[in-house]
Formats: structure tokens, sequence, C-alpha cells
């Protein structure tokens, strides 16, 4: 890549942060007029949208990552995006994939969440088009983010020559491999707490499990106090509405969880604790299933292709071997789960 | 008293409840099964105390959902005492319960005695087969040993050989379609009517292999249905197959009875249609209309409260079955149902929380679960 064709693409990207900007800043009426469209489709709180807003969409990434985005997005003649439903503010890093790979891109955005692209869209006029139908032809390039299902129903129906990005099902853990001191342990469970309750949790990075190297009553002991940091931070950032679909999950979750073990209401949701190996994935609603494990990195390897974020305290020796056993996943700290580096995808798993 | 004595009373008295000599209510043995496994199944006794303690009523009693199967064990004795374990075939997830049975003869009690009052519609000796591969030893499947049951009970031969090949009617290459020619042709001979125990996707493929063809079975004989296609065939609406069954088999639609059963009950429930059976003769015998035995009673609740819903509207099926004696004596199943005039209206299963994006479904997950 020559400098010229760097800075090509790096200029299609600036009013797209541009545009990303004006809609984090509450103070506008663009930004107002934003919020209330974003609560009405995505289902989350006021308060969630602004909570997601201020934490997680990147107004203002470095030059470092922006220049690894685009050095590891391949050109493309079209970028194509097809766009999930389910955490709003992912609409801008994937169409700056795009943009880094193209300089005609269109997006054709969830029929559940069709706000975000829109939005981004009017504060940044001509930088892409929002589509009903994407039609990829040959020498074009498709990212698709949403379930695999999605993805395996896109693949079949490409034309031969498309290339297609697929970032399908996942979802995130936790491992607390050391027990920290009591004011170390708040601080990780409060960031935790803030992960699970970002977007509601309906993310692919979203935490949905905490596997914890200590005893069972040391384990029961940091369930209870995580349940706590949801509670506390659901004063603040309230639950959104959940369809009766999700709430009948959770509710069948509920009781499967107390069958399995001890259960602690979380605010609006619930933290479940479970034996050794008694693996249980809650549903999305900010609920977490929390067991011990003597070897949380090997007890990962498992679920390896599934895995899309992993939230790690422990030694950095540890840090580097969970790397390698879920080379899929970003590994972070606690607290930072729903933010990752603007450096290319939220997960490694296309690499 | 013991655990297991206390147990073996508990078995006692649900067969004399189903035999009608019993002393006690339904209400009075599921409470007593109820406070029996709190005490001993400490999973329950979570479920109970989240419900606020121990119930005092049949509707109080919280539903094990059938996801606790697949994730733990669910019984209040210990691996050593097992006689029999049955695994659920896993629909549409890879992982597998599993429902352990100390105690046989409450199963086969139950099961022969709602089976026979559901299915036989005379005196008249009965020749059976199975849609269904060669049972295991000792069985797996809660189905495979119900149908072996059958076999042996249903004939009053004695020592009927059940293990063999001419009965169990699936092989590795799909349905053994002369097999049930050759049923059907020596039922005939002897003035037999034959039963024919079936999944729907068995009869599905039945239907395939004979292409449009019959395969005409004796006067009198019945077809048993049960579960559903768990993506292993084309799906067919339930009275589009029924017809489509009673035309290739020459016999009436009634004929052809639906069970529902399942892994994690030890009882089952059937449509009343079968012509001069013992069940038609006591219940509106509509296809579609799901009979309960006097020992199970199905309570639709709302899905999100777990509550039970107002008498006629639909709700989840929670299932409380006395059968369930030393693991859950109510399930919490996702099935729709609809209480009406003689039994329960099956409406198929709820659906879980639509994918919303990449966020992993729970399904997905237990799919990917190392067994």
């Amino acid at each position: 890549m020559t400098d010229f064709d760097f800075e090509a693409r790096r200029a299609r990207l600036d009013p797209l942060f541009e545009s990303a900007r004006s809609l984090a800043d509450g103070t506008s009426e663009r930004g107002r007029n934003a919020r209330q469209r974003l609560a009405a489709s995505s289902g989350l709180s006021a308060e969630g949208v602004e909570f997601a807003l201020q934490r997680c969409l990147e107004i203002a990434p470095n030059e470092r990552e922006i220049a690894a985005l685009i050095r590891s997005t391949p050109i493309a003649r079209v970028a194509h995006v097809l766009l999930a439903g389910n955490v709003f503010v992912a609409a801008h890093r994937a169409i700056a994939i795009a943009l880094a790979a193209s300089s005609e891109v269109r997006v054709r955005a969830s029929r559940r969440e069709p706000e975000m692209a829109e939005l981004l869209l009017a504060g940044a006029p001509n930088s892409f088009q929002v589509v009903h139908e994407l039609s990829p032809l040959a020498g074009d390039r498709l990212w698709a983010y949403g379930s695999d299902e999605t993805m395996a129903d896109v693949a079949t129906t490409l034309a031969s020559g498309v290339a297609m990005h697929a970032h399908g099902s996942g979802f995130g853990v936790a491992l607390l491999d050391d027990l920290r001191s009591e004011s170390d342990l708040e601080r990780l469970l409060a960031g935790l707490a803030e992960d699970i309750a970002l977007f509601d949790q309906r993310g692919c990075l979203s935490p949905r499990v905490l596997l914890v190297n200590a005893a069972q009553s040391a384990v029961k002991t940091v369930a209870r106090a995580l349940a706590d940091e949801l509670e506390k931070l659901e004063e603040r950032v309230p639950r959104g509405r959940l369809p009766p679909e999700e709430l009948s999950e959770i509710a069948k979750y509920r009781d499967t969880a107390h069958f399995l073990g001890d259960v602690f209401e979380a605010g609006a949701g619930f933290v479940s604790v479970g034996d050794a190996g008694s693996w249980l994935l809650p549903p999305t609603g900010r609920n977490i299933h929390v067991l011990p494990s003597a070897e949380p990195i090997a007890a990962l390897a498992s679920y390896g292709p599934l895995l899309t974020c992993c939230a790690f305290a422990g030694e950095p020796a540890r840090r580097q071997a969970l790397g390698r056993t879920a080379p899929g996943a970003r590994v972070c700290r606690f607290g930072e789960m729903q933010r990752p580096p603007f450096d290319g995808p939220v997960d490694r798993r296309d690499a | 008293m013991t655990r297991t004595a206390r147990s073996d009373r508990l078995h006692e008295v649900v067969r004399r409840f189903a035999s009608g000599d019993g002393d006690h209510s339904f209400g009075e043995i599921a409470l007593e099964i109820a406070h029996f496994q709190r005490e001993f199944s400490p999973g329950f006794a979570r479920l109970c105390a989240s419900r606020g303690g121990s119930p005092s009523r049949v509707d109080e009693i919280p539903g094990v959902p059938c996801d606790a199967f697949r994730l733990t064990r669910v019984a209040v004795h210990p691996e050593a005492e097992d006689r029999l374990r049955f695994y659920t075939s896993g629909t549409t997830s890879g992982a597998r319960g599993m429902h352990a049975m100390r105690v046989t003869e409450t199963y086969q009690a139950l099961a022969l005695k709602f089976g026979r009052a559901a299915l036989l519609s005379n005196e008249r000796a009965h020749h059976v087969v199975a849609l269904a591969p060669l049972l295991d030893d000792p069985p797996t499947s809660s189905l495979g040993h119900m149908m072996a049951m059958f076999m042996v009970d249903f004939e009053q031969r004695g020592h009927a050989q059940v293990r063999t090949g001419d009965r169990w009617l699936i092989g590795d290459q799909g349905v053994d379609l002369d097999g049930l020619q050759k049923a059907a042709e020596r039922a005939q001979q002897l003035r037999e009517t034959l039963l024919v125990l079936a999944t729907s996707f068995a009869l599905v493929g039945l239907l395939d292999a004979l292409d449009g063809g019959t395969l005409p079975l004796p006067t009198g004989s019945i077809v048993m249905q049960t579960g559903g296609f768990k993506g292993k065939t084309r799906e067919i609406e339930p009275a589009e197959l029924r017809t489509t069954l009673a035309r290739a088999f020459g016999i009436s639609e009634a004929q052809i009875v639906s069970e529902y059963g399942m892994t994690e009950l030890t009882s089952q429930l059937y449509e009343a249609t079968v012509p001069g059976s013992a069940l038609s003769r006591e219940r509106s015998g509509s296809p579609g209309i799901y009979a309960e035995p006097p020992w199970l009673r199905v309570i639709p609740v709302d899905p999100t409260t777990l509550e039970p819903v107002p008498s006629g509207d639909v709700g989840i099926a929670r299932i409380i079955d006395l059968g369930n004696v030393d693991s859950a004596i109510a399930i919490q199943t996702q099935d729709r149902v609809r209480r009406v005039e003689g039994g329960v209206v099956l409406l198929g299963r709820a659906a879980g929380a639509p994918p919303r994006g990449c966020s992993l479904a729970i399904e997905e997950f237990l799919a990917s679960k190392p067994q």
C-alpha cells in the first residue's frame, strides 16, 4: 500500500468519525434526536442508550488504531455491510471497515435496529449508501454480522467471486484467575457489571460466564458481590424492555440455575453459581453464570470458536496462554469488553 | 423412615392410586412426593425455596425445567441405585438429558395401564411391531423400552421374544418396508390385529418408501405415533399425516392415535380416538386432544411468570407426574398447551427468544457443549 492509498483510505473515515462525534453530543438537537430514535429501536432504557453512547461509541480513535484498521482491511471494488440488530454502536466500526476497503460502500441495516446507520449517514452525507437489499458482485466484499444461521443463509445466496467476512454467533467470558484484595475485586466486578449491562447483554462481546480460580465458597462470595454491583448499576442504568420470549427464557434459566446451585438476584437479572464444570449459558438481559475452575484457561478450550472476548485478571504470562487458547477472542481487562480497540473487527475470528 | 423406604412406600401408593384402589387423592400424593423430593434433592429444595418454601397446593409445586436434565442429575438417589437410565434424543441441540430410575415397576405399571386403555380396542391379541431401531440392552430410550413392554404385555404370549429384527423395523437402510409387509400378512393369517408403534419421522420415512403406494393392515389395526420430526425428515402437518397414513394403511383415521411422552416423564398422554378402547369410552375422542391418565396432570402456566393461566388460556405445560417419585414430580416444559374438555391440546413448542444478531443462543451453546 502506498502512502497515497493509505491517505485516501484514511480520508474516507473522517466524515464518519465526525458524524459519530456529533451523535454522541447529547446537548445538540441531533444528539437528542438520536437518543430518542435509538431508545425506540433498541429497546434499551434512555439511560442504557446514553451509557452505550458514552462508553462504546468510538468518537476519538487514536491514529495507531486507525492505521491498524486500514492496514488489516483488504481493498474491495465495492464493500457491502450487513449489520446485526443487537448492538447499535457496532454500525460505526462496521462502516469504518467498509470505508477502509472501498470508496463505494453499501450498508443494509437490521430490521430490528435500522436507526444507527441512518443517523451516521445523516452526519456524513454521501460517505456511503443505506440500501434495502445487498447484491454484491464478483470482486466485491461483504462484511456480515449476525447469527450463524444468518451467516449460513447469506453465504448460500452470494454470487461466486464475492469474498465474505462473516462474524457470526459468539459470547464473552470473564476469567478471574487470582483473587485480589477486596478493593481490587470490587473494582474488577464493577467493571464486569458494566460489561454485562451494556446493551442489556445482547452483544456477542457481552460476558455470559465468569470463571473463578478459587474454591466454591469464595466463588459464591464473588457471585454475591457481582450481583450487588449489577444491582447498584441498575439504579443508574435501568434495564430496558424485554419481549415476552426473552422474559420466558430468563424464567427458564432462573429455575434451571436454582436447580443447579445458588442464584442471586441482581436487579432485574440474576447471577447463578454452579459447580466446577457446570457450564450454563444464561440468556441475555443481564444474567451471568459463575463457576469455579482450577484450570480456567484449559476449561475454555472447548468453546474457543464461540468466544469473541475474554476479560482476564491474573498474571501476564497466563494472559498470553489465554490468547493462545482462544485465538479468535480479544483478551482485555475487566470493564473493557465492550470497548475493543478500533483496529479492526470486534473479534479475531475472521483473522 | 429411610429415603429408600419412603420412596418404596410412595411408589406403592402411586401404583395403588393408578389401579384405582388407593386411599389418597392425586393432590395428597403429589404434595407428599414434592415434600419427599424437597428433602432429598438439594436442587428441588432450592427451587422450592425460591418460591417461598414448601408447596401447599399442587399448582404451587415448581416445575423442574427440562434443561436441568441435560445439565445435571435429577434424582433423589445415588447413581449406584439406578436400575435404568433413559436418555433424551437431544432434539435440536447435541446435549442429551438423562432420567434415572431406581424403581422400574411403577413405570411399567403406569405405562401399561394407560397404554392398554388407549390402544387396545378389545380382548383380541395383537401382534406388535415398532418402526424403531432394535432396542439397546440395557435400554437407553424410554420410548424403545415402552415399545418393548407393549410387545410383551399386549400380545399375552408369555415370554415373547422382543429383541428380534422382525419386530424393530428401522435398520441401517431406513424403514424395513418388507418387514412391515410380512408382519401385516402374518397378523392377517392369524386373524390378529397389528399394532404399529412409531415415531412421526419414521412414519414419514415409511410414506416416502411407499412412494404413494399402500400397505394394508388387518382390520382393527392401530398405529401409535409419537414425537416430533427433530429435523430428521420433512415435516407434515398432523392432520395431513393422519389422513395420508390412514389411506396408506387402509384403516380409519380414528385408528391412528398420537401419544405424548417425554424421557423426563414416567407417564404418557394419548388421544382417545381408538374405537372401542377404554379411553374412548371415558373421554371425548377428538384428534388433537390428549387425555391425561388419572395420575398425571397438565397445568398450563404463563411462560414469563410461570403462574397457572386462567382455564382455557394458552400456557406452557407444567406436568405433574406421580410416576416421577425419584426424579422430579413436576416438569416444566416449553410445550404450548390449552386445556379443553377431555384433556389438553398441544400447540407446538414455545418459540425461544429470537436471535438478536450475533449473541449466542442457548440452543447453539448446548449443541456445542462437550458431552
